[in-house]
């Protein structure tokens, strides 16, 4: 069943859906609400419309996402979310509500940026209880014990991802590197009840021997777009043994806690996430980061392929690469657009890149 | 006796270099790579085995390199012009730490460990600014033949600095120099300043260099040569072909792979 489809099935099963823009929320609270977030990132489409309302150097997650609302292709949705997760995506909300006045109700989710202290921890919790005031008001109250029970699917969602994680870290996952991203990025519009079930056969029919000596990679940046990097990769014999994705582990792999209050156990999830350019993290924590992935891997090198003027990335690439370069760790930086695939002196540079730690 | 050939398809030439197994260089051959890269590939491989007084039979292996290595049906390996580029440099002078290629469609700046192997390289390869392809267009509004364009940089009094970085717009902002009287040897001065400025931010970024070798087609052309020597503060390695380096790695790279298999 194609994204779109599954949507509207959903839409017909009486779920709400929100279309939500990058990158961290709380989605166990909008579960609880009966509400699907369809997250959106690198919808398929042709740039046409956004170009009149954003400047060129925006990156391609914000000019899609508006190029999507633009083009008319949330009809379907009952709103949207957006996280702060940069100036852009924050800009783009201005856009979208203030000035192109949607119909759609639109949600704003303010998260604390590091150094994280106690007041950080304060006004995420109470946030929390905001974002809840203002979405109850369009979709119905929320159920503290469904709540609950969302967060223990949250926590199972992490822990199944976290083993396949492992797994293909230990070279025990007999998939693609395109197959692995394929299966994670399911969760982007999967509902819990659905995304578990679907992940648990995937870990039991996959779980196995990989293919023994390839070259290994750690890869850093937003999302694996376009997703003939990662074809590339499965050509070249190269296996993705870690990410440092913000669609990817410096989201999903979440360590578990016990806390009974909902709203202390969100809380403790988002600060104990891994460090990210968007959350303003340190140049040390983020290479502290890296370099676990690196060793934990076997890695032989990090490969940051980042989208095209994404501000917070770009930002601390110069100083990662340093911190990786004085550890004796090779890198390549790729700017990449996401849906217009691979130039020849991109595909290239990555060959080279290969050759060089093969 | 065994021999190997390296093909190096670039933008603009495509050279062809064979080896013996005691890595001497036989003969070589460079032509203009045109439309077609497979005419190409076979007009340079043919002049070369010409030249060596060989048959096609004759080679024992050959790895192809380039942007148009993709293209080359009959080579038993395809290696990336960054990995070649650094063998050819290093068997050409051993000392070699990092290479400078500047070519048609993009450069590299490489750095390279005591035997020839990268350690870490950058390519600017999104745009013209920074290449030779930039020189060219800039020969081509000033009418002066390409192999002429550096050596008249180098009679300029008073270079004019050029503030654009994109090649049309460097365009524009030379034909304004031009309307100005501005003399043609200072404008020209300053656009190889602005290629030199392109590919020296490229050398940071790879870290201090050591001994330096610079390979490609503007390798040649004096005017960049003195410009980044100056950067360096010390001369750089230059072949008197420095466009074969490429397909001498290539060649090199056949050698080992032959031997290894
Ligand atoms: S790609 Fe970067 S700039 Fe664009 S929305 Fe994501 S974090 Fe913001």
């Amino acid at each position: 069943m194609t994204r779109k489809e599954y949507l509207v099935k959903q839409k017909e099963m009486g779920r709400h859906l929100l279309g939500v823009f990058p990158a961290q929320y709380p989605k166990e609270i909008l579960w609880a609400m009966n509400i699907v977030p369809a997250e959106i990132w690198d919808p398929p489409l042709e740039i046409t419309l956004a170009n009149a309302h954003l400047q060129p150097t925006i990156c391609s997650v914000v000019k899609l996402g508006m190029e999507l609302i633009l083009q008319r292709k949330c009809d379907i949705l009952d709103g949207f979310l957006f996280p702060h997760t940069c100036d852009s995506i924050q800009n783009l909300a201005s856009v979208i509500n203030d000035y192109m006045k949607t119909e759609k109700p639109c949600y704003f989710f303010y998260h604390p940026k590091a150094p994280y202290g106690a007041a950080g921890r304060d006004f995420y919790r109470n946030h929390l209880k905001e974002l809840i005031g203002s979405l109850e008001k369009q979709f119905g109250p929320l159920d503290p014990d469904t709540l609950k029970q969302r967060i223990h699917q949250g926590q199972k969602i992490s822990a199944l991802l976290t083993e396949l994680y492992d797994l293909r870290a230990q070279g025990e996952l007999n998939i693609t590197n395109e197959e692995f991203y394929s299966m994670i990025r399911h969760g982007e519009y999967l509902f819990p009840d659905d995304f578990i079930p679907e992940l648990e056969a995937f870990l039991s029919q996959n779980k196995g021997q990989g293919i023994k000596g390839q070259a290994r990679v750690v890869l850093s940046g937003v999302l694996p777009n376009p997703p003939e990097i990662l074809t590339l990769l499965d050509d070249l014999g190269v296996r993705v043994a870690h990410d440092d994705f913000l669609i990817g582990s410096r989201r999903l792999l979440v360590p578990a806690n016990d806390l009974d209050d909902p709203f202390e156990n969100l809380t403790e999830s988002y600060f104990a996430m891994p460090p990210c350019s968007t959350k303003g993290s340190s140049i040390g924590e983020r290479a502290e980061y890296l370099f676990r992935l690196v060793d934990a891997t076997g890695a032989k090198g990090v490969i940051f392929n980042v989208v095209k003027f994404c501000e917070p990335e770009w930002f601390d690439i110069p100083n990662l690469k340093e911190e990786l370069k004085k550890k004796g760790i090779s890198t390549l930086s790729l700017d990449t657009e996401l849906n217009q695939g691979l130039s020849g002196q991109m595909v290239t540079r990555v060959e080279a890149f290969v050759e060089m730690i093969g | 006796m065994t021999y190997f050939a390296g093909i190096d398809v670039g933008s603009l030439t495509t050279e062809v270099v064979i080896l013996d197994k005691d890595d001497r260089m036989v003969s070589y051959a460079i032509s203009a790579t045109g439309a077609n890269v497979t005419e190409a590939v076979e007009h340079t491989l043919g002049q070369a085995l010409s030249r060596a007084g060989l048959a096609r039979d004759r080679l024992n292996f050959i790895v192809a390199t380039g942007y148009g290595r993709i293209t080359i049906p009959f080579a038993d390996k395809k290696i990336t012009e960054i990995s070649c580029h650094a063998m050819g440099a290093h068997h050409l002078f051993p000392d070699t730490e990092t290479v400078i290629d500047i070519g048609g469609q993009d450069s590299k700046v490489i750095r390279i460990d005591g035997e020839g192997k990268v350690i870490d390289f950058a390519m600017n390869d999104k745009c013209a600014a920074g290449t030779g392809r930039f020189l060219e267009v800039m020969a081509g509004t000033f009418q002066v033949p390409i192999d002429d364009f550096g050596a008249l940089s180098l009679k300029s009094k008073r270079e004019i600095p050029i503030s654009s970085i994109c090649t049309v717009f460097a365009e524009s902002e030379v034909i304004s120099l031009i309307a100005r009287n501005e003399p043609a040897e200072d404008i020209i001065r300053g656009l190889h300043r602005s290629v030199v400025s392109r590919v020296w931010g490229m050398v940071q970024t790879v870290g201090v260099p050591g001994p330096v070798t610079m390979s490609g087609g503007v390798a040649k052309n004096p005017g960049v040569v003195i410009l980044l020597e100056e950067h360096l503060k010390k001369p750089i390695h230059i072949h008197t072909e420095p466009q074969i380096i490429g397909a001498l790695g290539a060649a090199l790279f056949a050698k080992k792979h032959f031997l290894r298999d």
